[in-house]
C-alpha cells in the first residue's frame, strides 16, 4: 500500500516521451474508470489504498402544494418534509448506482438543491470509490459523502471512517406583526424578533433532525457541516434551515494523532490556470 | 497522420507559420511546461456556428405518440379518465436525439479545426482546453467555440496524432507522474423532453393535492425519471467514447429549459479529460499533513 519514496529522482520530461509514445499502441486497459476528481485526490485515495471507480449520481423532486408557504403558523411541515424526502431519495439512488459499479463509498458528492414555491429539487453527483481491486460489499456498508477525496484520506488516516449524508431541514412562518406593532416599528431600527425567532425555531427543527439522522446511522458525530439559511424569495414570511454534513465514527479503537508539519509557502497567490482570463 | 481535406483559412495558415508563439497559459503554467519539456507553439482555436431550432410536438397530451426517438421513451398515462380536451391524458418523456446529435456535430466539427490547427503547426498536443457554447445571435445559432495551446514535445519523433487535454501546468505534470498519458477531451450532451402528464403538471404548479388522495408532498416521478435519465445517457456517451481508457476531472452540469407550461427540456453535460495508462501505478506514501503559515 505504502511504496518508499523513490531514491532517484522522476525524469518528468522522459516521462512524457514515454506517455506520449504510448498513444501510438493499443489502449492499455484502464478500466473504464470515470470520475470527476482532481489528480491529486486519486492520488491521495491511492496512498490509503482506495481507487475511484465511477461517477454516479442521484436526482430527487418532490412537490409542494401551492400557497403553503403564505399563510400559517409555526412550521411548514409539508415544505420540510418535502425537502427531507427529496434527501432521503437522492441519497438512495446515488447508493444504489455506487453499489451496482461495485463501489464501497461515495466521495465529493457536489450537492445541488433548489426550492421552488411548488416543487424542490435535489440532485448530487460523486465518485463511487473502494479499496483498490476490492468486490462488491452489501448495500447497507456503502457510505455517501459531502467530504473531498482529500479529507475522506485524512479521516481514514487518523482512524475514522464515514458513515453517510445527515441532513436536517426546516422552513418556518415567521409571523406577521400587528398594525399597531408595524406603525410604531416603521421609523425605528430595531430587532424584528419575529423574524429572528423564526429563524431560531427554524435552526433548532433542522439541527435536531440532522443529528437524529447521524444517530440513526450509529455515528459519533457530523463533520463538514453546512448550513444555508435565509428567507425564501418567492414568500416573503418564511424562513428556511438546511443543514447537510458527513456523520463519522471512529473505526480504529483510538483517534490516530496525524502531528502535523509547519510549512511557510513560497508559492504565490497566482498558481492556478484561470479559465475566466480567457472568455 | 491521414491526410484530411483543410479547411484552415489562408490566413489563420499564414499567421500559423510565423516565428513568435502565443499562449493562452498564464505564466506559472507555461513554466510547468517547459519543465515537462513541453514547447507551446500558439494558441489554437476552433469555432463552428450551428443552426439551432427546439421543435415544439403535436398531438400532446392527447396520445402517447407525440414525441418519438430511437432513444429512451417512457409514457405516463392519466388515471383519470377523460375529463376534458385540455385535460392531458398522455405524458412522455423522450430523449431529443438529433439535439444530442446536432450538439455533437457542432462540438466535433470546432475540436477537429482546433486539432487542424494544431497539426499544423506540428504539435503533439493541446494542452488547457477551454470550450463554450453559446447563442451567436438571436436567430437561432449556437456557436462552440474550443480554444487550447498547442505544445510540441522536446526531442520526440513527429507526432502521428494530436491528444489534448483540459488540464495544464502542475496538474498535467502530476497526470504523466501518475502513469497516465493524456488522450483527448471527452463531452457529450443528452437531452430528454418532458411533455407533463395531467399528474406530474398539476404537481409541478404545486395544486397536485386536489388530485391525489395523498395531499401532502410526493414525488414528481416523470421529472425524476427523465433527470436520472439524461444524466445515465451522457455517461453512457462519454463511456462509449472512451475505448478502455479512463475519464479523469470530469464535470457534469444540468440545465432545465421550460418551453412552456409543462414542456421542459432537460439537459446534463459530461465533460472530461480520457486518459491512458503508460505503465504500472507507484502508489504515493501516504501524505504528510501541513499547516501552511503563510
Amino acid at each position: 500500500m505504502s511504496a518508499p519514496v523513490p531514491e532517484i529522482p522522476l525524469d518528468l520530461r522522459a516521462e512524457v516521451r514515454r506517455a506520449v509514445a504510448s498513444l501510438d499502441h493499443e489502449s492499455r486497459d484502464s478500466g473504464s474508470m470515470t470520475s470527476d476528481l482532481s489528480i491529486d485526490e486519486e492520488l491521495n485515495l491511492h496512498s490509503i489504498g482506495w481507487e475511484p471507480v465511477a461517477l454516479v449520481s442521484g436526482v430527487s423532486v418532490f412537490s409542494v402544494p401551492v400557497g403553503c408557504w403564505n399563510w400559517g403558523q409555526g412550521e411548514i411541515a409539508v415544505a420540510s418534509a418535502a425537502q427531507a424526502h427529496a434527501f432521503h431519495h437522492a441519497i438512495t439512488r446515488i447508493h444504489t448506482e455506487a453499489a451496482n459499479v461495485g463501489g464501497h463509498g461515495v466521495v465529493g458528492v457536489h450537492i445541488e438543491r433548489l426550492v421552488y414555491s411548488t416543487h424542490i429539487e435535489v440532485s448530487l453527483v460523486g465518485t463511487a470509490v473502494r479499496p483498490v481491486g476490492a468486490g462488491a460489499i452489501n448495500g447497507s456498508g456503502i457510505f455517501v459523502s459531502d467530504l473531498s477525496a482529500r479529507d475522506f484520506t485524512l479521516l481514514m488516516i487518523a482512524g475514522w471512517e464515514p458513515l453517510g449524508l445527515a441532513t436536517g431541514a426546516s422552513f418556518v412562518f415567521a409571523p406577521r406583526r400587528s398594525v399597531a406593532t408595524v406603525l410604531q416599528q416603521q421609523s425605528q431600527n430595531v430587532e424584528l424578533t419575529n423574524f429572528t425567532e423564526a429563524m431560531y425555531s427554524a435552526r433548532e427543527s433542522a439541527m435536531e433532525r440532522m443529528q437524529q439522522s447521524a444517530l440513526a446511522m450509529h455515528g459519533t458525530g457530523v463533520v463538514e457541516v453546512k448550513v444555508v439559511e435565509g428567507p425564501m424569495r418567492f414568500a416573503g414570511h418564511a424562513v428556511g434551515f438546511v443543514a447537510v454534513g458527513t456523520v463519522v465514527r471512529l473505526a480504529k479503537t483510538t483517534h490516530q494523532l496525524i502531528h502535523p508539519t509547519m510549512v511557510v509557502s513560497l508559492n504565490d497567490q497566482n498558481v492556478a490556470f484561470d479559465a475566466q482570463t480567457l472568455a | 497522420m491521414t491526410p484530411t481535406p483543410s479547411d484552415l483559412p489562408e490566413a489563420a495558415k499564414r499567421r500559423l507559420s510565423q516565428g513568435a508563439f502565443t499562449s493562452g497559459l498564464s505564466v506559472s503554467d507555461f513554466a510547468a511546461c517547459l519543465e515537462m519539456g513541453l514547447e507551446p507553439l500558439g494558441l489554437v482555436q476552433g469555432f463552428c456556428a450551428m443552426q439551432w431550432t427546439t421543435f415544439g410536438s403535436f398531438g400532446r397530451g392527447v396520445t402517447p405518440f407525440a414525441g418519438s426517438s430511437s432513444g429512451y421513451v417512457e409514457n405516463y398515462q392519466c388515471p383519470h379518465g377523460m375529463i376534458s380536451s385540455e385535460h392531458r391524458m398522455w405524458g412522455q418523456n423522450y430523449e431529443q436525439t438529433w439535439i444530442e446529435n446536432s450538439w455533437r456535430d457542432g462540438f466535433n466539427s470546432a475540436y477537429s479545426r482546433m486539432l487542424e490547427e494544431a497539426g499544423t503547426l506540428g504539435a503533439h498536443g493541446v494542452v488547457g482546453l477551454i470550450d463554450s457554447e453559446g447563442p451567436l445571435s438571436d436567430v437561432g445559432v449556437v456557436e462552440f467555440h474550443l480554444s487550447g495551446t498547442a505544445v510540441r514535445v522536446l526531442d520526440a519523433p513527429a507526432p502521428h496524432h494530436v491528444w489534448s487535454t483540459y488540464l495544464a501546468g502542475q496538474r498535467l505534470a502530476k497526470i504523466f507522474e501518475a502513469g497516465y498519458a493524456p488522450v483527448s477531451v471527452v463531452s457529450s450532451v443528452a437531452s430528454v423532453r418532458v411533455l407533463s402528464s395531467c399528474i406530474t403538471e398539476y404537481l409541478m404548479g404545486g395544486t397536485g393535492a386536489m388530485w391525489s388522495v395523498n395531499a401532502e408532498t410526493t414525488e414528481i416521478e416523470q421529472i425524476v425519471s427523465a433527470q436520472n435519465e439524461s444524466r445515465a445517457i451522457a455517461r453512457s456517451f462519454v463511456r462509449a467514447q472512451l475505448h478502455g481508457d479512463a475519464l479523469h476531472g470530469a464535470s457534469m452540469t444540468g440545465l432545465t429549459r421550460e418551453f412552456a407550461q409543462g414542456d421542459l427540456e432537460i439537459q446534463s453535460r459530461l465533460s472530461g479529460n480520457r486518459i491512458r495508462r503508460f505503465k504500472d501505478f507507484d502508489p504515493l506514501t501516504a501524505p504528510r499533513p501541513t499547516v501552511r503559515l503563510s
